[in-house]
């Protein structure tokens, strides 16, 4: 289905479904299991896929009817956003479907319907208009053509605001132009991301700078998929030290459960950069002692398979053995710039 | 000592009558509203009861008037045999005088009920019960009656031949009471009245205001039950002085087989020779001890079977069912009933219906309608042995996980009845009832119980079908709107092969 646009892919649905009542059939649709058993890791596409396992959701069926409904309604509602070229956020929409007499019980609820909706068509909420409700930035010597109506054609320069430019539907959709930039830089807090901006550091790297703003959003790691392989950019991380701001790096490299479903979203070759234990470590940066969470989100990745090879388990052991935590700002304790003048030109060398 | 004194002076016997003016709110005239449903209760009582002697459907007509603001006139008519003219007096104007000493279960007791009214007419009114009645024997005659309080005796005012249409009798009573007040008690007594008799039809007529017709459920007129002899188990000292005063010269084993049921003359014997007492004496030779003896052992005894259940009248199933079903229209009903048992030799039953119905109030434990005898019962509702028992129980336990409109009519019928009062509204605490009347009432419950589960699944059922076929038409709304196709007109068809529902539960 996702040879066609997000419109007909929609279309197709609504057809299926007033063909089998037309006939008197209580109509089905088909989804792709999303159950942990039927998540693996790909290793090829360096991501986690669905594998074949699928589930039936019937609606003449007790248990399913509700999530059908509500299925039928939420790609209604993004057929409409899509064309009257509106995009939601996932807490509009799930206010917005009170109006049409549809119940959610919480937005979890819509939430997981909205993912079904993914798994149905093969493609990201963001292809239908739906957002989530933080938003990342981007900032950087890159010019991208705009596809949304209205601006279609117009040109976008990221270096022209100095606050970054909030990455949504338009940016997502936008088309690459040209670049001289030599590396894609993303960092996790919103601080950083102005330092870079405000030293000229990006100019001083040749980086396009993102602010990833914890786990990005999908729109986000699709971007700098995008920049990444029109370009051939390398894709360097940058994030707190902690297994949390480590898993960040890693989800944008190989992706995450949550998304299985979804492909292209991944960057394989992205490198993390740090904060790495050894860091820490190397520059005494300020730091405290780990919480119990911590440590018990330490064990996990451990286990995961994301984390198999020999780097990741000697950063994990690193963590384990040191067992204290630095945020990206600790650099700070050397100075402003330290950052940008000697610990950044270390790591990307 | 002066109050010794003046009690002493002041010792004299009264006559029945004065006692119970004295004591009226005992037999149910205390107050001006009691007093009207307690006067139009004993009338009816003694009219259904005329009737079923005569195995006829009861007609029985009813007519209040106001005829000043506190003065009433009530007239009540049947179709009855009529009575015996020689017993007219006596039966409406000498309190304690009456037909009904047989054993077998009659609604009315014995000649207290209609003469307490016919008096309370009389001192409040200072007017004359008029008796019009009419038997096989020939045309009507019209009584004018008083009672002479002190002495207990009928005053004839006046008496005269008059004819009536059919044999029957007319009995009109001017009383004080509050008709206002009274109005709601007696026509819920009335249409109650036709719960256990449903083949009677009752007219009510408020003064001409308003007519009410209740009754003629069944066209069946129920078997009069067969009279009995005393069980020995039954007879204390007054029944046994009454049964020795009609016949003193039987020998002592002859008069036990004569005067009592499940007492054989091998039974008597064994009796006898067991209390020691010569067989062949005559009774009225026995001492006072002796016969406190006899009293005392008769109904210790253990020799003798139980008391015969055939001169009692229970509803029936059928009949009760049809009754509840032409007054309440319930939605889900049942029948049970209790074996025939004895309280003191005196045969009782137990039956009763569990009904539930809109037109029942929505309550935490069943609304109880009371009937003795086939009469219902209206007032003193918390000192009655049924209701206690109601109240017992855990109905959590029956079904009732939050309020329902359900009710339980239960009827006690006895050749005795062992009321509280006088006034007969309540029955007393024996233990035999008690037993009786609980496993009664619990084996109604448990049938509420299932269908009060079967109900909750239908509601169930009913509401999932609801919710389901909102959802169901979000998606015949949405997935057309989806493919830009015109709506299907309706999915009702589709959502009903799903499912099963019962919606009379």
């Amino acid at each position: 289905m996702s040879e066609h646009g997000p419109v007909d892919t929609l279309k197709a649905i609504g057809k299926r479904i007033t063909e089998a009542i037309g006939e008197g059939r209580f109509p089905v649709v088909d989804l792709p299991n999303r159950a942990t058993d039927n998540i693996e890791f790909d290793s090829k596409l360096n991501q986690f896929v669905l594998g074949s396992s699928r589930v039936k959701r019937d609606s003449s069926n007790l248990k399913h009817i509700r999530s059908f409904a509500q299925l039928t309604w939420v790609a209604y509602f993004a057929k409409q956003l899509l064309e009257s070229d509106r995009t939601s956020s996932l807490r509009d929409l799930y206010y917005s479907s009170e109006a049409f007499g549809v119940r959610f019980n919480d937005q979890a609820e819509s939430d997981r319907i909205i993912t079904d909706l993914e798994c149905l068509t093969g493609q990201p909420r963001e292809a239908f208009g739906i957002f989530p409700e933080e938003r990342s930035s981007i900032f950087g010597s890159v010019k991208l053509n705009y596809t949304v109506p209205g601006y279609e054609g117009r040109e976008v320069d990221l270096t022209l605001s100095p606050d970054g430019f909030p990455i949504g539907r338009a940016l997502m959709t936008a088309e690459p132009v040209e670049t001289d930039a030599e590396m894609i830089l993303a960092v996790e807090s919103g601080g950083m991301f102005s330092r870079l901006i405000e030293t000229k550091a990006w100019k001083r790297y040749q980086a396009i700078l993102v602010q990833l703003g914890g786990q990005p959003p999908r729109s986000t790691r699709a971007l700098m998929r995008r920049l990444h392989e029109a370009f051939g950019l390398p894709v360097f991380l940058f994030t707190d030290g902690d297994p949390w701001g480590m898993h960040i790096a890693q989800v944008v490299k190989s992706g995450s459960a949550n998304a299985a479903h979804i492909l292209g979203l991944t960057i394989p070759s992205a490198n993390w950069i740090g904060v790495t234990p050894e860091d820490i470590r190397e520059y005494s940066l300020p730091s405290e002692p780990m919480a119990s969470a911590d440590l018990k989100r330490l064990d996990e990745l451990a286990r995961d398979i994301r984390y198999e090879g020999p780097d990741w388990q000697n950063h994990i052991a690193e963590f384990r053995s040191l067992s204290r935590k630095a945020e990206q700002q600790a650099f700070s304790r050397y100075g402003m710039d330290f950052v940008v003048d000697t610990y950044l030109p270390d790591k990307l060398e | 000592m002066t109050v010794l004194n003046q009690s002493v002076e002041g010792f004299r016997s009264i006559s029945p009558a004065e006692f119970f003016y004295r004591n009226r709110q005992m037999a149910g005239f205390g107050n001006p509203t009691q007093s009207v449903y307690s006067a139009v209760r004993e009338l009816v009582e003694n009219s259904l009861d005329a009737c079923e002697d005569a195995q006829r459907i009861p007609q029985i007509r009813i007519a209040i008037d106001n005829q000043s603001s506190d003065i009433l006139s009530i007239k009540v008519a049947d179709n009855g045999s009529g009575l015996p003219y020689q017993h007219v007096p006596e039966a409406f104007g000498r309190v304690l005088y009456g037909s009904k000493y047989d054993q077998k279960q009659k609604r009315g007791t014995f000649g207290l009920g209609v003469t307490m009214a016919v008096l309370y007419g009389q001192i409040t009114t200072d007017s004359s019960v008029v008796v019009h009645t009419q038997n096989s024997s020939g045309p009507g005659r019209v009584y004018s009656l008083l009672i002479d309080v002190e002495e207990n005796m009928p005053i004839i005012e006046s008496e005269r031949e008059q004819v009536r249409s059919d044999d029957g009798t007319t009995v009109t009573i001017k009383l004080r009471g509050d008709l206002k007040r009274a109005r709601e008690r007696v026509v819920e007594y009335i249409r109650l009245t036709t719960i256990a008799s449903p083949h009677a039809v009752i007219e009510l007529d408020f003064g001409g205001s308003e007519m009410i017709k209740v009754g003629g459920w069944s066209k069946r007129v129920p078997e009069v039950p067969i009279p009995s002899k005393p069980h020995p188990r039954s007879a204390d000292l007054e029944i046994l002085r009454r049964l020795i005063t009609k016949s003193p010269s039987k020998k002592l084993h002859d008069f036990l087989v004569d005067s009592f049921q499940q007492v054989g003359s091998r039974t008597a014997s064994r009796f006898l020779k067991f209390l020691g007492l010569d067989s062949s004496a005559r009774i009225e030779s026995l001492s006072r001890a002796d016969i406190s003896r006899l009293s005392t052992s008769l109904q210790r005894f253990d020799g003798f079977g139980r008391p015969d259940s055939r001169c009692l009248s229970p509803v029936g199933e059928e009949a009760f069912l049809l009754s509840v079903r032409s007054l309440f229209s319930p939605s889900w009903i049942l029948y049970s009933k209790q074996k025939p048992s004895e309280w003191q030799g005196n045969p009782f039953f137990a039956e009763g219906v569990i009904a539930l119905g809109s037109k029942f109030p929505n309550v935490d434990t069943p609304t109880l309608y009371r009937f003795t005898n086939k009469v219902p019962l209206l007032y003193d509702a918390n000192d009655d042995v049924m209701t206690k028992i109601m109240r017992r129980l855990n109905w959590k336990r029956y079904g009732f996980s939050g309020p329902l409109p359900v009710a339980l009519f239960m009827h006690f019928g006895s050749t005795k009845v062992p009321y509280r009062a006088a006034g007969k509204q309540s029955l007393a605490h024996m233990i035999e009832i008690e037993t009786a009347v609980t496993g009664l009432i619990r084996t109604l419950g448990r049938a509420l119980r299932k269908q009060a589960g079967r109900r909750d699944q239908s509601r169930r059922d009913a509401r999932k079908m609801r919710e389901f076929s909102e959802m169901f038409n979000i998606i015949a709304k949405y997935g057309p709107a989806l493919a830009e196709a015109e709506p299907p007109s309706s999915t009702a068809h589709m959502v009903k092969t799903l499912f099963e529902v019962n919606t009379d539960v």
